[in-house]
């Protein structure tokens, strides 16, 4: 063969071996899509790339192309793999981190009596754990798990918040069935509104007073074992809203309060029953709630606040509570009643020569409200947004606030007028304004006239 | 100085009358909803994603000053139906059954078109049961989600076959939820729609699907309108009647199926069977993108309000006839020339 001829083998062999290299490195890319013309009534192009080409999309993806595909398809294994190991926490079973914080400013405006300051504060910061330790395809016989701490103010001490376990007795997939569910651990106590509902129907930053330290302290968790559901759902496909005509829930509590054991050898029982109006979305009745609380219990008899001999669970504590509530979005109120006896005692050393009376408190609550937005509407504002997109909801209300310590005594309760406005404006963050007008009267006093502003900053994740 | 103040207060006036009038005929935003794809920049309908890739919407509304807001609900039927129940959409396209359940349950809207129909769903069971066919389903726990197309295509297909849904152990999950419980092994069958990863991975396989059933008895897309907007603004009603048009229009022509077809992938279906979707079986892609809420359109809808009836689905009846308004799609068609482009 003559030396031309060698050469231009030489440089062919070249050229081809060259190609395949330069194939085999270049990265894989999406077969072009080439303009077709139609007959759009749109004059201008598409705001797509490349588009389609016929010929290219019949084209036939190549070994080469395939290893490279390949090729990256494990390099981003490999880093993903590496992440996993590093970077990113693990746990042994489902788990969901979350948290609420309210940051408060208040400020007393005028007062007929000295008053300590005003300031900010942390009102409570809660750090939650939750998640599924089994979870039932089948028929959503599910076992979770909640773990919270919580610090507040004033002493911030950091103490375990919420802590069970709950199990579904019943089946809890199927919309048009029943529900039951037992929960044990420290756990709510399933008494009236206040003590345990939502934002949806508590627009006001501070608990009422009944419910709250100052009254029954229904809104203070406490050890035990709690069963909770429901019977005669009614069920709206076309909003997948699920009503149940009755709501029940009963508790066995220690009665001693968060983070303690037990006192005596009694155990508190709390129940309650809820009757909702079992009807369509588009019903005028829709979101109205008349329940019916008890709570029955036994505390220690105190003589200047040390247990007198054999007094452990001498004297008796009950609670009777009546609450009725309409939300239905964009307008709702609710209304609730409670009155309470708690047995004290007078005079004596010990159970047998003890004397005891029997204290009444009473304490009532009205809050009406409305709001603008999407905040409540539960599938409405589930919306596929590329950005962090959450719709703003605006809220004003008013809440009325009575307390009554004693009734058998004139002249000694408290009642707060609450101008609020709340502003939803991000996914779990919203900003509460309050404006409370207190009036709290002494016998054989003047009264004190309070006035306290509230800013309160809420967020969660 | 007092002649000019005569001249200018009624000029003031006249010109503030002139403005506020013309404000009237327009709104300043037009709120659209659909049910939202798995990406969350593209909606479940194709002719919605057609709309927005060709800036169809902004063409139409933005020499107008109006502006447009689209939602794409997870929740598909029953978020969109709150929604417009709060006021907070005044157009809502998504398939027929919620629409159906929305108009029972009291949604005052007017249906205006039928974006497309021929809609498909596909029955997908475990691949160690070794189901075959729809009958094998008798006694088995089959999931699709309630309050959705799902749901009356599930029930249509079972009844095509002899069954009833007491004839299987119905368990009602999402879409997500279904294909993980059915990858677990607790249910035996799903039927959802065309996308079907687990069919690739071998866990599954497919018994049926809707390519070949009538095409009355599939599911459609619809258009709503809240009765106030349309009202309102029967022209703005009319100009967006004719945006879905021009797509359809662009959509129904076999030239443009593989950029149809690119548009579906990137809601984020797989190629394969997104192919699958567009003019296949016994429904030509013109046909399915027919939007005309014509006679055929009418029939179904009183089809699929009677079996839902009778299925104990819904309570209420509806009367399709003064439900259905053709004549914003009959102006827009005779605006853009098209009203033999369809007619048969």
């Amino acid at each position: 063969m003559s030396k031309i001829k060698y050469t231009v083998l030489l440089l062919g062999i070249l050229f081809v071996t060259n190609a395949d290299v330069h194939a085999a490195n270049s990265p894989v890319t999406a077969p072009k899509v080439a303009t077709t013309e139609t007959e759009s009534v749109s004059a201008e192009p598409s705001k797509d790339e490349a588009p389609l080409d016929a010929e290219d999309g019949d084209r036939v993806v190549t070994q080469k192309e395939l290893q490279g595909l390949n090729s990256e398809v494990a390099t981003l294994r490999d880093q993903l793999t590496r992440q996993l190991d590093r970077n990113i926490a693990n746990s042994l079973r489902s788990l969901t981190i979350g948290g609420t914080l309210q940051e408060r400013y208040t400020a007393v405006t005028s007062s007929d009596y000295p008053y300590t300051s005003n300031g900010f504060s942390v009102a409570a910061a809660i750090l939650s754990f939750n998640g599924a330790l089994k979870k039932d395809y089948d028929e959503g016989k599910n076992l979770t798990y909640s773990l919270s701490f919580l610090a507040s103010a004033p002493t911030y001490n950091v103490q375990p918040y919420e802590a069970w376990l709950q199990y579904s007795i019943f089946q809890s997939l199927d919309t048009e069935k029943p529900t039951l569910y037992l929960q044990f651990g420290q756990i709510s106590k399933p008494f009236g509104l206040e003590a345990q509902v939502g934002e949806d129907k508590k627009p006001a930053a501070n608990t009422a007073t009944f419910a709250g330290p100052g009254g029954f302290n229904l809104a203070a968790r406490d050890i035990g074992i709690k069963l909770r559901g429901d019977l005669f759902p009614h069920f709206d496909p076309a909003y997948n809203y699920r009503v149940p005509f009755i709501e029940y829930s009963a508790a066995l509590i220690n009665g001693s309060g968060p983070n303690a054991s037990d006192s005596n050898k009694s155990k508190d029982v709390v129940a309650r029953i809820a009757f909702n109006a079992p009807v369509d979305y588009s019903s005028d009745f829709r979101g109205l709630t008349f329940g019916n609380s008890l709570y029955s219990g036994k505390k220690a008899l105190l003589s200047n606040g040390a247990i007198i001999s054999g007094g452990q669970g001498g004297a008796s504590t009950t609670r009777f509570g009546q609450d009725l509530s309409y939300v239905s979005s964009p307008i709702g109120f609710t209304a609730e009643y409670a009155v309470g006896k708690d047995e004290a005692l007078v005079s004596g050393t010990n159970v047998a020569n003890a004397i005891t009376a029997t204290t009444q408190s009473r304490g009532y609550t009205f809050t009406l409200f409305y709001e603008w937005g999407e905040q409540f509407l539960t599938q409405a504002r589930l919306q596929n947004v590329y950005d962090d997109w959450w719709p703003k909801t605006y809220q004003p209300f008013i809440r009325f606030d009575h307390w009554d310590p004693n009734t058998a005594v004139a002249g000694n309760e408290t009642s707060i007028l609450t101008y609020g406005f709340n502003l939803f404006f991000a996914q779990t963050t919203k900003l509460q304004l309050n404006y409370n007008v207190s009036v709290g009267k002494t016998p054989n006093l003047p009264n004190n006239n309070t006035n306290t502003f509230v800013a309160q900053f809420q967020y969660g994740f | 100085m007092k002649k000019w103040l005569k001249v200018f207060f009624p000029t003031a006036a006249l010109l503030i009358m002139a403005i506020s009038a013309q404000a009237a005929e327009h709104p300043r935003v037009i709120r659209f909803a659909y049910p939202a794809a798995t990406n969350p920049d593209y909606a479940g309908s194709p002719l919605v994603n057609v709309i927005n890739n060709q800036n169809l919407f902004e063409k139409e509304f933005a020499k107008d000053g109006i502006k447009i807001e689209q939602s794409f609900i997870k929740t598909a039927g029953p978020g969109t139906n709150e929604g417009l129940a709060a006021g907070l959409f005044d157009f809502a396209d998504y398939g027929d059954f919620a629409i159906v359940l929305g108009k029972a349950g009291g949604l005052k809207n007017r249906l205006i078109l039928s974006p497309s129909k021929g809609g498909n769903v596909y029955i997908l069971a475990r691949a160690s049961l070794h189901i075959n066919s729809v009958k094998d389903l008798r006694g088995k726990k089959v999931s699709y989600w309630k309050g959705t197309v799902l749901q009356t295509q599930a029930l249509r297909v079972l009844e095509a076959n002899g069954l009833t849904e007491k004839d299987i152990r119905q368990i009602n999950l999402n879409g997500a939820d279904a294909l993980a419980a059915l990858a677990a092994g607790t249910i035996d069958a799903v039927v959802g729609s065309y996308d079907r990863p687990l069919v690739d991975q071998g866990l599954a396989t497919l018994v049926y699907d809707t390519r070949n059933f009538p095409v009355s008895k599939r599911y459609r897309e619809g258009l709503v309108v809240s009765e106030d907007f349309a009202q309102k603004y029967p022209d703005i009603t009319k100009r967006v009647a004719k945006v879905f048009i021009q797509a359809a229009y662009w959509a129904s022509q076999e030239k443009n199926k593989e950029q149809l077809i690119q548009l579906l992938v990137k809601t984020g279906a797989k190629y394969k069977y997104a192919k699958g979707e567009i003019g296949v079986g016994n429904l030509s892609q013109k046909d399915q993108f027919d939007p005309r809420p014509d006679h055929e359109n009418t029939n179904d809808y009183k089809g699929l309000i009677d079996f839902s009836l009778k299925n104990k689905l819904i309570r209420t009846n509806i009367d399709v006839d003064k439900w259905v308004d053709k004549s914003y799609a009959d102006a827009a068609l005779k605006e853009l020339g098209l009203q033999n482009y369809w007619a048969k």
